[in-house]
């Protein structure tokens, strides 16, 4: 089955081509650039960029996978979560496609399509596995952090999730307190090599063990608080400690509550995606704890797997028709708030 | 059961208008009465009635000199009995009703063993619909002390407090009003407005350091102090939005006002930081953050202005970024309460207010 997958929730215009759960094509058009100087997403702007992108990115999508619009059996198109303004425009294009060649349409939950994002597979088929359930995922992104245990595709319990701000919004915001550019997460992680993580203490989050939600909005306050009075020279002088230090912490309430949440839920295996899987600390310090508790980590196979990517929406997107077939394209409308 | 020949009347929110005769005829005969206020159970007489006072006092084995509160219905009743100060009138158009007790110079209006030595008495005027229409039917105050024996801990339910008393002890009360369970909040704050600088005399739930704005140490405080802003609100009856403006730097609690007031209208789902998404539609319920808005085009794209229909109430961070123009149509056509969060240490904040 080929699927053509659309995602605008954010501030990456995105469009890929699935054959079943391999990758034909993955076009993804970052508009970073356009938001860096506001140190943010600016929805005008992204609504804008994303409206004039669209069309050629998937027009690209389909021709990298060398597949006529016309040979395509479904549309996966993002619902929600995400940015209102943002996530309409590929919607209303998912659904004048599915009108205009009478294609079958599914809207997903991007949420999903994170969790889905590392059983993907290449043009080949590769890597070749069958994943275990239940299985325990962490997905964090400057939208959202959640743990969630799968006891098979399509069927998820979320057991944890932050009662604040998302992990990479709080990264996001300390780079921004640190007078860094955006997105916050990868500056950081760059700034924070060679820093030193112990150099500022930061809190510990809802310390409580059978508290399995996340919470980032105090690590923030403490780090601002700590910080105000500096001088411009001294938190230059200081620079990779104090974002090691922060990074660290975030990793740190990250990894100390899926820990806690494994030895709970006893999954036979592991998965991890997002944005801020994009960090290479975080993914070692992942893997030490998988090694640890002798479990499978399933991580997305290509880096651009982590972020938003459409290749996911069309895999959520593919395994939703084969539970639920497809849903009639009047009334379907975007889900800003959609729940997993 | 109890074994008490006490009457006892169960009340509730649609009965109580039905018994409010009996309950004010009791009162007004000098009677001793348990009855539940917006804190804790409190012992009702009379204040002006020197016999019933007596009782009280002899009921509570407290010794004359000691102040007990009364209850009002309003600031008007209260300058029957205590001098109010500018600042102290400000005091209560700003706190009260609320869970606070006032000490003013007393005018010596009430029965002896009400004021204190030095004359003073502190005023609540409860925000408990009950009391406040026993009061205002009699339209004399009534005792607000809690009901315990000197020296003991208050009491939540009847029950709890029926069985500290002796059958001589139960006896004595002339009637029982029986809401319920209360909440738990604690007894009200009781400061003192004699000199010009408030003190606090006793904690409770919400503290105040002057007459326009609450302090808050942790979380949970923060959580009262929107369900304490949020009833004066509710108790405008206002007609149309309302939008609660939090400015304030970062860290300050904005985000944990806002998930009260979610939860106080009825929020099921998680109310987390709509930074990412800068509005999160709860239904009648809105939660922005306009920390990433920046510009005007912005605030037309997402349809600023159209969602403030109807009787929605919305809780804005970082209102500061929504411009003099967005601002000024927020005035003219939202009942628009600003709220300011100040640091002051590590778990200290300021609510600062105007309504």
């Amino acid at each position: 089955m080929y699927i053509l997958g659309i995602e605008t929730s954010c501030d990456d215009t995105c469009a890929a081509v699935l054959n079943d759960d391999q990758i034909l094509s993955n076009v993804i058009s970052s508009q970073t650039d356009l938001h860096q100087k506001w140190g943010g997403v600016v929805p005008d702007i992204a609504k804008r960029a994303h409206q004039e992108r669209i069309g050629p990115v998937i027009t690209t999508a389909l021709k990298r996978a060398k597949i006529k619009i016309e040979d395509i059996d479904l549309i996966a198109v993002t619902r929600g979560p995400g940015l209102g303004i943002a996530l309409a425009v590929g919607f209303n294009y998912a659904k004048t496609l599915a009108k205009k060649y009478n294609k079958k349409l599914v809207a997903v939950n991007h949420v999903e399509g994170h969790l889905l994002s590392v059983f993907l597979k290449n043009s080949k088929g590769l890597p070749k596995f069958a994943p275990i359930f239940p299985c325990l995922g962490l997905t964090v992104s400057g939208g959202h952090t959640k743990i969630v245990l799968l006891e098979n595709i399509g069927d998820y319990h979320v057991v944890g999730e932050t009662l604040d701000d998302a992990a990479g919004e709080a990264l996001d915001k300390s780079a921004k307190l640190l007078g860094l550019g955006y997105p916050g997460g990868p500056v950081i992680e760059r700034i924070a090599k060679g820093g030193d993580c112990n150099f500022l203490k930061l809190p510990n989050p809802l310390p409580e063990k059978v508290n399995f939600n996340l919470s980032f909005s105090g690590l923030k306050t403490s780090f601002y608080y700590q910080i105000k009075d500096w001088s411009i020279d001294q938190k230059m002088e200081h620079l990779s400690d104090l974002a090691a230090s922060f990074q660290n912490s975030v990793f740190d309430h990250l990894i100390r509550k899926f820990s806690l949440v494994i030895d709970e839920y006893q999954p036979l295996s592991l998965l991890a995606s997002g944005g801020v899987l994009a960090n290479t600390l975080l993914r070692s310090r992942l893997r030490q704890l998988a090694k640890s508790k002798k479990l499978p980590l399933y991580l997305p196979q290509l880096k651009n797997l982590n972020t938003d990517n459409a290749a996911m929406i069309a895999l959520a997107g593919y395994h939703q028709f084969n539970r639920s077939g497809p849903e009639p394209v009047e009334g379907l409308d975007i889900s800003p708030r959609f729940e997993l | 059961m109890l074994k008490s020949p006490v009457d006892i009347i169960k009340i509730n929110p649609n009965n109580f208008a039905q018994h409010l005769p009996q309950i004010a005829t009791v009162i007004k005969n000098g009677g001793l009465i348990l009855f539940p206020s917006d804190t804790v159970y409190i012992l009702a007489v009379d204040a002006t009635n020197p016999v019933a006072v007596k009782k009280l006092l002899g009921f509570k084995n407290r010794w004359t000199g000691k102040a007990i509160s009364v209850a009002v219905a309003d600031i008007n009743m209260a300058q029957k009995y205590v001098k109010l100060s500018v600042d102290t009138e400000k005091l209560y158009n700003r706190l009260l009703p609320g869970p606070f007790t006032i000490v003013s110079d007393g005018l010596q209006k009430v029965a002896i063993g009400i004021e204190a030595e030095n004359k003073t008495l502190g005023i609540r005027i409860p925000n408990s619909p009950y009391i406040l229409n026993l009061v205002k039917k009699l339209n004399i105050p009534i005792t607000a002390t809690s009901a315990n024996l000197s020296g003991r801990s208050p009491h939540y339910s009847v029950t709890s407090f029926l069985n500290t008393l002796s059958q001589k002890k139960k006896n004595q009360l002339d009637l029982i009003v029986d809401a319920g369970k209360l909440a738990k909040n604690l007894p009200s704050t009781v400061i003192d407005a004699t000199e010009s600088e408030l003190k606090i005399l006793r904690r409770g739930d919400l503290v105040t350091s002057n007459s326009t704005s609450l302090l808050s140490n942790s979380e949970i405080e923060t959580g009262k102090i929107a369900k304490f802003l949020y009833q004066k609100i509710v108790d405008k009856k206002l007609s149309g939005p309302i939008v609660l403006a939090l400015s304030g730097d970062l860290g300050c609690g904005k985000t944990v006002f806002s998930q009260s007031i979610g939860k106080l209208l009825g929020v099921k789902s998680r109310i987390t930081s709509p930074t990412f998404v800068i509005v999160n539609d709860y239904g009648h319920f809105l939660h922005f953050d306009l920390y990433k808005l920046n510009t005007k085009l912005d605030f037309i794209e997402i349809k600023f202005k159209d969602h403030f229909k109807n009787n929605i109430i919305a809780c804005i961070e970082w209102p500061e970024n929504m411009g003099q123009q967005n601002l000024d149509w927020l005035k003219q056509n939202t009942n628009y309460f600003p709220i300011n969060f100040e640091y002051i240490s590590q778990t200290k904040r300021r609510l600062s207010f105007d309504f």
